[in-house]
């Protein structure tokens, strides 16, 4: 009878996570983070040879050497925590989420070791503009433009009992009219370029667009493919990016809220 | 077991006859191409459902269709056709499959150069059924929930559907040519991007088609672990897709109950493995991850668990008239069909079909133990939910024996990169029979083929659709939750 699971789910326990252990959590998210006091040229070099993508670069600038981590184009796969010998490890807080595209990348002066401190960035006008007028009450249409399914399974999650996005006042919309952001997942096949214009297009202004997953930010490892097209800004302009294969559920919430930047992460 | 017969004319023409035998059942058709560019058309035929037969030809030109014979080849000559530009001859219906109007009618990407492929303005022409009254309601590619894109396309009269025409692989990212030129072990990576939600299946199945062609021993104990992470999957995707079906009758309560259930499974993985959904594991040779043998008995507890809890809000979800009355006798897939279009999976099962990888074709762990295989006979809704119920529940009773008796020593060994070699290898993915087969060159490969469950039961969708009402097709299709982009690739 209907009585008796809803009965059964009244008596379920609890689970909802605090707002506190929401934001900038990394667990599961398998992003690498570095440290930079045990950070070599030695193992700089051995970790850009071990990374699968381009994600880990070295760049030599004026007698400075650089490592250059962009979480863009990061899969997780851990090999550079493998090969990094103590130097990388699992990322147990993850900001870039949300941010700009060039706000992505990270870099470190091998020789200083320290991370060079970037700024800010600031608020984009178009979210400037929904924040005034609507707050956090923010309506999203998702569009899988290409996507494996991994990132939908993470973006559905957001739904469940354990995170519940409700309570941010966001909801998921079924059409492009009603929504004031595009989540964009995939790397942007050419069969689904023009279903992805359109919805840009029918969606009203002001609009804000956020590309998720490694493959939305970048192309990720399907970028060189022959039906692909590119990343989602390849076709739209892009708001705020969100990295990971695929990003957990925490790095999602975070950063679909630093886009509208109700509060202020720690950069 | 695979035995493949010397490249020949003939090996065709017995790939055809065969296909034609009752004890028989097509696993997948696909090209390929040799060092002279001469192109080669594979039959992977299963026989007496045991045992895995290969046959290969060379082509020269057009070749007969087996589609006639076999509906279930339709889609993987229409795939050959659009990848090498090998034409069936015979073939009821030989339009483009993977690529759409933008795509130049005549460049084959497996055998042309795609380094700048111009923008084409083809047409694109769906059955058409007339008569009075009937309505055409074209749905996608975007949907209105969070769901891969693909397109729809019902005639009705009234709520009546008479027809359902599919058009997909919206998702298409010509990963088998991805493969190409990839480094063994890092082809795992596009592999796990293939199908996201059953991404560890995908992973061991391409580590097994490599480790079988380089003859490479698994440990016992890495084996045991990939087996816990196939069914850790299976159980999570059954426990969504129950949760999903509920959802679609408008029964939210128990939505969010399972994907509670779901999500403490998920954080499970994340706190034993540190990944939600077990990327980055599966590598040839093993997989990266040990379970510390203190921790075993903890997981097998929290597994346990969770699934206690989905069985006893199963069994109230299976005891709701409203439920039962949805479910029941909505979407019928006739076995005789699925046979016919050589469908896998929980789809089988409920259509009275006894398939299983993990009982017919095992590998690995499996080998070594007994798995039951639930069957229905009603092919509906109702059928391919109890399918998930029944089958969550042995997969818990397969991960807590493996966890009681996980073999000592290593998880992983290394892979050695010389050789011309290929392999096959399949895993029952929870969507159904998934197979790779892969051809490699000194730690490269040169070929890799999927085998999707997804790609095999798409075409068997709109055929359990004509006579249900409009409104019941999503409750339909999530019964199938079959993957896009798995199909797509």
């Amino acid at each position: 009878m209907i009585g008796d699971a809803v009965e059964r789910s009244l008596r379920s326990p609890q689970v909802l996570i605090s707002v506190d252990e929401l934001f900038s959590n990394a667990a599961g998210s398998r992003m690498p983070d570095v440290r930079p006091d045990l950070l070599t040229d030695e193992v700089a070099r051995r970790v850009v040879a071990a990374c699968p993508t381009s994600a880990l670069k070295i760049d030599e600038d004026a007698g400075r050497t650089h490592l250059i981590l962009d979480y863009g184009e990061c899969t997780g796969c851990g090999r550079c925590i493998a090969a990094g010998g103590g130097a990388f490890r699992y990322a147990q807080k993850v900001t870039r989420c949300g941010v700009s595209k060039q706000a992505l990348i990270r870099s470190w002066d091998i020789q200083g070791r320290a991370e060079v401190v970037q700024d800010e960035p600031a608020l984009s006008q178009a979210a400037e503009q929904i924040r005034a007028l609507v707050g956090r009450a923010l309506n999203i249409r998702q569009v899988d433009a290409g996507s494996c399914n991994g990132c939908e399974a993470e973006i559905v999650a957001l739904t469940n009992p354990y995170y519940d996005l409700e309570r941010f006042g966001i909801h998921f919309v079924a059409s492009p009219k009603h929504a004031d952001m595009l989540l964009v997942t995939g790397p942007i096949t050419r069969n689904m370029a023009a279903a992805l214009k359109n919805a840009y297009d029918a969606v009203p202004s002001p609009k804000l667009v956020v590309a998720v997953g490694a493959c939305g930010c970048s192309g990720g490892i399907f970028g060189r493919s022959h039906a692909v097209i590119g990343p989602v800004d390849a076709i739209i302009p892009v708001d705020g990016y969100i990295p990971g294969c695929p990003p957990t559920p925490r790095m999602l919430l975070t950063g679909i809220l630093q886009v509208l930047r109700p509060f202020s992460l720690r950069w | 077991m695979t035995v493949t017969l010397p490249n020949s004319e003939a090996g065709r023409a017995q790939a055809l006859d065969l296909l034609g035998a009752a004890n028989t059942r097509l696993v997948s058709i696909f090209g390929s191409t040799d060092d002279n560019h001469v192109r080669y058309v594979h039959y992977l035929i299963d026989v007496n459902g045991r045992e895995y037969r290969m046959f290969s030809s060379p082509v020269t030109g057009p070749i007969p269709s087996a589609t006639p014979i076999v509906p279930a080849a339709a889609w993987y000559e229409r795939e050959l056709q659009d990848q090498y530009g090998i034409e069936c001859e015979g073939h009821p219906d030989p339009r483009s499959l993977l690529f759409h109007e933008n795509w130049p009618e005549d460049i084959h990407p497996m055998i042309d150069d795609v380094s700048q492929v111009p923008w084409a303005k083809g047409q694109y022409h769906f059955l058409r059924v007339h008569g009075d009254g009937v309505c055409e309601v074209p749905v996608g590619p975007i949907h209105a929930g969070i769901i891969e894109p693909g397109h729809f396309r019902f005639s009705v009269v009234g709520d009546t559907v008479l027809h359902l025409e599919l058009r997909h692989f919206y998702t298409h990212k010509g990963t088998e040519k991805l493969f190409e030129n990839t480094a063994v072990m890092d082809g795992v990576m596009i592999a796990e991007s293939v199908s996201g939600d059953n991404c560890f299946s995908h992973a061991v199945a391409y580590c097994q088609a490599i480790e079988n062609a380089l003859a490479i021993p698994v440990p016992p104990r890495a084996q045991a672990i990939r087996l816990i992470g196939l069914e850790l999957e299976r159980m999570m995707a059954h426990i969504a897709d129950v949760g999903a079906l509920c959802g679609d009758v408008g029964f939210t309560v128990p939505a969010a109950y399972t994907a509670r259930i779901k999500e403490t499974l998920l954080q499970t993985s994340s706190r034993f493995f540190g990944t939600r959904y077990w990327r980055g594991i599966a590598v040839p040779g093993g997989v990266t991850r040990d379970l510390p043998s203190a921790e075993t008995a903890e997981l097998g507890r929290m597994v346990a668990a969770a699934v206690r809890d989905f069985a006893q809000m199963a069994r109230l979800i299976l005891h709701t008239s409203s439920v039962q009355s949805r479910f029941e006798s909505t979407g019928i897939l006739t076995a005789e069909i699925a046979r016919q279009l050589a469908v896998v999976g929980p789809a089988a099962r409920a259509s009275g079909i006894s398939l299983d990888v993990r009982r017919d074709h095992p590998t690995g762990r499996y080998r070594d133990i007994n798995v039951d295989v639930p069957q229905y006979t009603h092919g509906d809704v109702l059928a391919r939910a109890r399918i998930r119920i029944d089958e969550t529940a042995i997969s818990t009773h397969l991960v807590n024996e493996t966890l009681k008796e996980l073999p000592a020593g290593s998880v992983l060994v290394p892979v050695p990169l010389s050789g011309n070699v290929e392999g096959l290898s399949a895993v029952e993915s929870p969507r159904g029979e998934l197979l790779y087969w892969v051809r490699i060159r000194d730690g490269k490969i040169t070929r890799c083929h999927i085998k999707s469950p997804s790609f095999q039961n798409w075409p068997a969708l709109p055929l359990a659709i004509p006579g249900n009402i409009i409104a019941d097709f999503p409750l339909i299709n999530k019964s199938f939750n079959l993957s896009y982009s798995g199909c797509d690739r």
